[in-house]
């Protein structure tokens, strides 16, 4: 058991420093030379050669970007280009409203869709049955931010129960934060919920047509316990597997909806990044997220194991 | 039919064509909505989008780029449809060549992303070597969620609707790319195929006519998807400001201009956005459809 765990993570070793390579020569073809930027108008080339020595920009590529992910490994994101900060700095002031928004949305997602597809695939074929599925496709045909709008009106502006946008910490307490939070994490796991409740819809089907779930019902189990015991544990691979890979719409989504509940997340953070061209920050946003989905998904791997004891790597 | 004469001072009514269907081949139609609706409400749906985008500019009112600072944030009405944005630009016009921003985007990015995720898919399918290298990198990029990838490659270029195509299309040909990449693994095991390498058929020759036809059903419903999902990529990269050029009225870049004033004049938000999801849901209706019509198996499950 411990060998597989182990070899598992070592598994995902070459994805973490392919994704590093990736995000690495993003910003090695990025426009603009950084040595000519610091060193000013007035520079000769031979001062901005001198710059670019220094800097050790004039390396090989393979040489800077070893360098580069040793730095990385250490927590060193470089140099915003526009505020001067340390990128890792930055980033640690504005994690906490989007680690909020997505634990409140992973939570919110997965209480609504799995009952409701596990109810749609007990009730298969009847309105309730549709009506899920007919929800699950408006869920991912509508963008985040039109879900969002849509939300903010009803709710904030034309019902004004919600406030419209901002972000109260957790620490001042859990009901305001909560009622700045919940809009912004209904329209965010819209998405995920319609992923999440079509295939846990799926594998019921799959699974209630089981031998086994027969015999639990001949021997008189009743049929919450056959739905939530019997079959809902056998469903759970690739429930958990779409939560790991709606992990990444999760994401893009938190950029979006930020921007329209003007939370001061890291999506504010890159979007800001984006319209500054500040390279170092988007490159640094960029290959944090895609190690926290690589994290994710070693997560739900792992997982497996205790799902399905039969899977072995 | 027996000619009447007609009374004096009327004319007799030509005989009209025969242009209804019959009711045999009204049958047949019929037939195909009932068993596929969502193909059909789909597919009229797209091709409403379609007509609209190919005859804007018979449609629009106003011209979408002309700036009328005078008349700006004007609410609905006889004249301005869907009202005017912030600067005076009709919202309606502006709606309707975003239809053309945003399926030229859905479209070629089908195109080019099932173009290079087969070519890529066929190629590692049928040789080990490349294989490895390949998957592993593309287990890399699908590492990378996909609009910050989309982003990442857009702050490399200029913004244009062409960089818009190619970001998105390099974001979406790895998952191309893995499935034509399964079906030609579960192909190259068949024994019409091992019979075509047995009989010293070459390569080239076995993929295009044993491989390629046998992939274009799983292929043809991906890039119905693929084509849904990179309409919202570009809305999403546009209303953050890293998609079309503001010059370009596109869906997102409505919405995004709309941004500032949402609170007071919604509706500058809520056309495009309306456009947009039904656009999106249209064309996913039909993927929903096409899976099911292509893959009667599947279709039983999801």
């Amino acid at each position: 058991m411990l060998a597989c765990v182990v070899r598992r993570i070592l598994a995902t070793i070459p994805v973490v420093l392919l994704v590093a390579l990736f995000v690495f020569s993003l910003l090695y073809l990025a426009p603009g030379d950084p040595a000519a930027i610091i060193a000013g108008d007035q520079a000769t080339p031979a001062d901005v050669e001198r710059i670019r020595a220094s800097l050790g920009l004039d390396r090989p590529f393979v040489v800077r970007f070893f360098d580069w992910f040793w730095h990385v490994l250490s927590g060193d994101l470089g140099v915003s280009i526009f505020t001067n900060l340390p990128v890792t700095h930055m980033i640690a002031q504005r994690i906490e409203p989007t680690v909020s928004l997505m634990c409140l949305t992973l939570i919110l997602s997965l209480s609504c869709a799995i009952p409701m597809g596990v109810i749609a695939a007990w009730k298969h074929g009847t309105w309730i049955d549709r009506l899920v599925m007919m929800t699950a496709v408006f869920g991912y045909s509508t963008p985040v931010f039109v879900v969002g709008y849509l939300l903010a009106y009803v709710f904030a502006l034309y019902l004004d129960w919600l406030p419209v946008q901002g972000f109260t910490s957790i620490t001042a307490g859990l009901a305001p934060f909560l009622r700045n939070l919940i809009l912004p994490a209904t329209a965010l796991g819209l998405v995920y919920m319609a992923l999440i409740a079509r295939i846990t819809r799926a594998t019921m089907l799959d699974v209630l047509s089981q031998d086994y779930v027969r015999t639990a019902k001949a021997k008189g189990v009743g049929q919450r316990g056959i739905l939530f015991v019997h079959a809902l544990k056998n469903a759970a691979v690739p429930i958990v597997t779409i939560v790991g890979i709606g992990f990444a719409a999760l994401i893009g989504g938190a950029v979006v909806t930020e921007s329209v509940f003007a939370i001061p997340g890291l999506g504010r953070l890159t979007v800001d990044a984006i319209l500054r061209r500040d390279y170092p920050v988007i490159q640094g946003v960029v290959l944090m997220f895609s190690f926290v989905y690589v994290l994710v998904n070693l997560g739900v791997d792992l997982l497996y194991t205790v799902f399905d004891p039969r899977i072995r790597y | 039919m027996s000619a009447t004469t007609a009374p004096p001072g009327y004319t007799a009514a030509p005989v009209l064509p025969d242009i209804l269907p019959t009711p045999k081949e009204r049958g047949r139609v019929m037939g195909f909505v009932n068993r596929h609706p969502t193909i059909v409400i789909g597919g009229v749906l797209v091709l409403t989008m379609v007509l609209i985008a190919i005859f804007a500019p018979l449609l629009w009112t106003q011209d979408p780029t002309a700036l009328a600072p005078a008349k700006r944030t004007r609410p609905p009405s006889d004249l301005y449809w869907f009202g005017t944005d912030m600067l005076g630009r009709d919202v309606y016009s502006r709606v309707l060549y975003g239809s053309r921003v945003s399926l030229t985007v859905g479209f070629s990015v089908a195109f080019c992303a099932g173009l290079i995720g087969t070519t890529i898919g066929l190629i590692s399918g049928f040789t080990r070597g490349i294989d490895a290298i390949m998957m592993r990198a593309m287990d890399g990029l699908m590492s990378i969620p996909q609009i910050l990838l989309a982003i990442a490659l857009m702050a490399l270029t200029r913004a244009s609707v062409q960089n818009v195509i190619i970001a998105i299309s390099i974001t979406e040909s790895p998952r191309v790319c893995r499935l034509v990449r399964g079906v030609v693994l579960s192909l190259r095991e068949q024994p019409y195929v091992e019979a075509a390498i047995a009989s010293g058929t070459r390569v080239p020759v076995i993929i295009w006519k044993h491989i390629l036809p046998n992939t274009l059903a799983p292929l043809m419903v991906q890039a119905t998807f693929i084509c849904a999902s990179a309409m919202i990529t570009e809305a999403t990269l546009s209303f953050i400001g890293a998609g079309t050029p503001p010059i370009i009225p596109s869906w997102g870049n409505i919405m995004a201009e709309g941004r500032a004033l949402w609170q007071v004049k919604p509706y500058i938000v809520f056309f495009p956005a309306i456009f947009l999801s039904i656009t999106v849901l249209a064309v996913n209706l039909l993927g929903d459809g096409l899976r099911d019509a292509l893959d009667p198996r599947l279709a039983k499950r999801l």
